[in-house]
């Protein structure tokens, strides 16, 4: 029990609690079954990418070109059912998919065979990817898909199941909570249950360790830039469809959302530290607080200054934390 | 017994101008524990990398139980049972015990998937067979430096460790747990187990080994029994000098005025309590305290880095309160930190700005600094502490430990101190730097500094000290002028301090 409370997740699992109750108190209909499901379609993409970021962050690295590959997997996504004729979402998901994977590889080989610092690395993929592609567009002078396949809005639509209120209001519960819990559950289960799991988690927490064990760095880096590249290309394209209006400027500039979410949800920037139950704890409070800022009518820039205070604080937190550890853990003898 | 596991023979290898190992040999038996010893830059560290296949050498045989190598790599010695415990484990910190024992054979042996209970029981096992009691759940960085290094152990015994190679495991432990690690050593030596232990101390050397691997300037000096050898004969071989070992002799007459500093009732809680103490010009004061006695919590409570709760602080019977080290060094107060490479240096900086970084303030002109003024001054001083390197402009983490320290201790002695407080000046330093060190600072007392110098060298306080204080349980619990007492009586005092108390598993 008392390591139970050690753990971070507990602290920030009360902190969601407390702003639940908080809000609702405000606001009657936030604690819905309703808003519930409204929130997990609309913000899994969200989701996703906070994954991404963490699994990137557990293993010693930062990546901040998530949104330009989500981006760039959903523009042409989308762009090749058109192109083809083909209305069919699963082709569409192979696209973006195998786009972010391809994306993914690039940054792996920046950082793994030139040894790039994953930051720099990801600083220049994020403008080059994003760059690139809206350069291929003005050149062929194509802009927003402001009408995508039916597949797309189909997608965007598919709910699991719907449940009719006693009122006559439809409640469903869209497909992408259940992407995005296979997502969280496959990495769980990834980072718990195999060698390579374990080797991300151990090359966070001492890179010349893991060097000198014989851990195969650069192939373990390539797996974990096309695996988040491909989640990050799946967001991309759920986005999209839950738009149903492909921007391609749009994404880019709220990385900063996913990176308050996934420190927040206890992820050392440091690496080695985190978990997948913390990340997604993390994405519902920065979820939370950004709707019902709006709720409750608070300026949009405010809201951006809340995001700021909330990573530098729970970084304080977190580094805090460590040295209050590292005082316990000295030897000291004394009566 | 008399079993080889390890054999090299003529083994050469040179780096660049540097000849780094010139026709050595080493044979190592089953169940046998070796001492490497030599100075820094004797090719030691060399000759393990060629053994645990890392490097390859230019010429000579290796063969490893009874099989010739041409070309040995790090897998095939692995695979052979040869494992190094480097001096920082090479541990992952966020990962529990059991799988730092386990993991790295996981991956050797290319398993996908990780079962937990096979993990638990790989640890518990590996851990029993050392008699140790660690929970395999716990995390690596909860716990202490010892236990870190137990499980280190026991990782390199789940690989079927015949060899295990010990590169200065003694350096960050305690009394006591130096006299556990010595017990682990000699169990393994129990179950065949052979070990090679580098030490820059050599009390333990002679404790623990049954042969002794003597190397100087990449030569092979010779093998010998730990009976064969004494510390002087093995100071000799080592440097090929004899280091005289003279006693400090406090010349400054004690004008019986004011001491330079003065300690009254200086209490921090769970510290240090009670502490008087006085320091005179041209004295040496010994402070020798176990690891965790309060020793270097006293020490940088006098530096204003760790705010005492009361007492009183003279400097020249001044009463003063210093609340930080800026206004330590203003007081002419110095400290060289336990810790040389975290507190002591910016290790990946250039040597000569390491040793200006105190007193640069001073060659400030109209807002300028004055570069060629600097450099000369600086030139000089490493001339003067003979630091060895080729060029200042080299980073500080290109020079061996004993120069390293001297770097810090150039950098304090650059800026005028008065006051001097060096906390294990000379921990992990081979004997020849060890020997250069000690003079620098009888040097700097004769001049009139005080000096206070921490330390649980027992021999090192002793000769380097004209007075000497214990200290136990944070408190002094006695004072005593060194020419009024023996090695042995003083040893005696320092072991009766030590608290018996139940062994912790973890912090």
């Amino acid at each position: 029990m008392r390591k139970i409370f050690k753990q971070n997740e507990i602290y920030i699992f009360f902190i969601m609690i407390a702003l639940i109750i908080i809000i609702t108190s405000f606001n009657r209909s936030f604690f819905t079954l309703e808003n519930f499901f409204d929130l997990l379609k609309g913000h899994s993409y969200e989701g996703i990418l906070a994954i991404g970021f963490f699994l990137v962050l557990l293993s010693g690295g930062i990546d901040v070109s998530f949104t330009a590959i989500a981006v760039v997997g959903m523009y042409i996504g989308v762009y090749t059912l058109i192109l083809t004729g083909l209305n069919n979402i699963f082709i569409a998901l192979l696209v973006a998919g195998l786009v972010g994977i391809l994306l993914g590889a690039i940054n792996a080989l920046f950082i793994g065979v030139f040894k790039i610092p994953t930051l720099i690395t990801t600083l220049g993929t994020l403008s080059a990817f994003q760059g690139g592609l809206m350069s291929y567009l003005q050149a062929t002078k194509q802009t927003v898909i402001s009408d995508p396949p039916t597949s797309i809005v189909n997608f965007g639509k598919f709910a699991i199941f719907r449940i009719v209120t006693a009122k006559g209001s439809v409640i469903e519960l869209s497909i992408f909570g259940f992407i995005f819990a296979f997502f969280a559950i496959l990495t769980w289960v990834i980072l718990k249950y195999t060698t390579l799991g374990r080797s991300i988690k151990a090359m966070g927490g001492n890179r010349e360790a893991a060097k000198r064990a014989g851990f195969n760095i650069l192939r373990i880096q390539f797996f974990i830039y096309c695996y988040v590249g491909f989640m990050a290309g799946i967001a991309g394209l759920m986005f999209g469809s839950y738009l149903r209006y492909i921007d391609p400027l749009n994404l880019v500039g709220n990385e900063l959302t996913i990176i308050a979410a996934v420190v927040l949800g206890g992820a050392s920037i440091m690496g080695g530290r985190g978990s997948i139950i913390g990340t997604v704890i993390g994405v519902s409070i920065i979820t939370i607080l950004n709707t019902s800022l709006v709720f409750m009518k608070v300026p949009q820039y405010f809201q951006q200054a809340v995001i700021g205070a909330i990573i530098v604080i729970s970084v304080s937190i977190t580094a805090y934390r460590q040295k209050r550890k590292d005082r316990e853990t000295r030897v000291l003898d004394v009566a | 017994m008399n079993e080889e596991i390890i054999s090299v023979k003529n083994i050469s290898k040179r780096f660049g101008a540097v000849q780094a190992l010139d026709n050595v040999d080493l044979v190592i038996n089953k169940g046998e524990i070796h001492c490497l010893v030599g100075e820094n830059g004797s090719g030691k560290s060399t000759l393990i990398k060629i053994i645990s296949g890392v490097e390859s050498p230019d010429s000579g045989d290796i063969s490893i139980n009874g099989k010739l190598y041409k070309k040995l790599n790090a897998i095939d010695s692995m695979r052979e049972g040869i494992q190094v415990i480097y001096q920082d484990l090479a541990l992952f910190p966020n990962l529990s015990v059991g799988e730092n024992i386990s993991l790295n054979q996981r991956i050797e042996k290319k398993e996908k998937f990780i079962n937990w209970r096979e993990v638990r029981d790989i640890a518990e096992k590996e851990l029993k067979s050392i008699g140790k009691a660690i929970n395999p759940d716990d995390l690596v960085e909860d716990l202490s430096v010892a236990n870190r290094q137990i499980v280190a152990i026991c990782r390199a015994l789940t690989h079927e460790a015949k060899l295990i190679i010990m590169d200065e495991p003694t350096t960050a432990l305690t009394k006591n747990e130096v006299e556990n690690l010595f017990k682990i050593i000699l169990d393994l030596k129990a179950q065949g187990i052979s070990v090679l232990f580098i030490s820059h101390k050599l009390s333990e050397v002679f404790i623990i080994s049954d042969k002794i691997a003597i190397l100087r300037d990449g030569k092979k000096v010779g093998d010998f029994k730990a009976e064969e050898l004494d510390n002087e004969k093995l100071v000799f071989y080592m440097t090929g000098k004899k280091l005289v070992a003279t006693k400090f002799k406090c010349e400054i007459k004690q004008d019986s005025g004011k001491p330079l500093l003065e300690l009254k009732n200086f209490t921090k809680k769970g510290n240090f309590l009670d502490i008087n103490l006085k320091l005179y010009s041209g004295e040496i004061l010994g402070i020798i305290g176990l690891l965790g006695s309060g020793r270097s919590e006293l020490a940088t409570a006098i530096f204003g880095l760790n705010k005492p709760d009361s007492g009183e602080l003279f400097i020249d019977g001044e009463k003063v309160v210093i609340d930080n080290p800026g206004e330590a060094i203003e007081y002419g107060i110095c400290y060289l930190p336990e810790d040389r490479l975290s507190e002591g240096l910016f290790i990946e900086k250039e040597i000569e700005e390491n040793l200006s970084v105190i007193i640069l303030k001073n060659y400030i002109k109209s807002g300028l600094i004055q570069r060629k003024k600097l450099r000369t001054d600086i030139e000089k001083l490493s001339k003067d502490l003979n630091i060895k390197t080729p060029s200042l402009e080299l980073p500080v983490q290109s020079l061996s430990g004993g120069n390293q320290q001297k770097v810090v201790v150039a950098k304090w002695i650059a800026a005028n101190p008065k006051i001097f407080i060096l906390d294990g000046p000379t921990v992990g330093i081979d004997v020849g730097s060890k020997s250069d060190i000690h003079q620098i600072i009888r040097n700097l007392a004769n001049k009139g500094i005080g000096i206070i110098i921490i330390s649980d060298e027992i021999p090192e306080a002793l000769q380097n000290s004209n007075r000497i204080l214990v200290m136990r349980h944070g408190r002094i619990v006695k004072e005593l002028e060194s020419d009024c007492i023996t090695e042995e009586e003083l040893n005696k005092i320092v072991i009766e301090s030590i608290p018996k108390q139940p062994e912790k598993v973890s912090i």
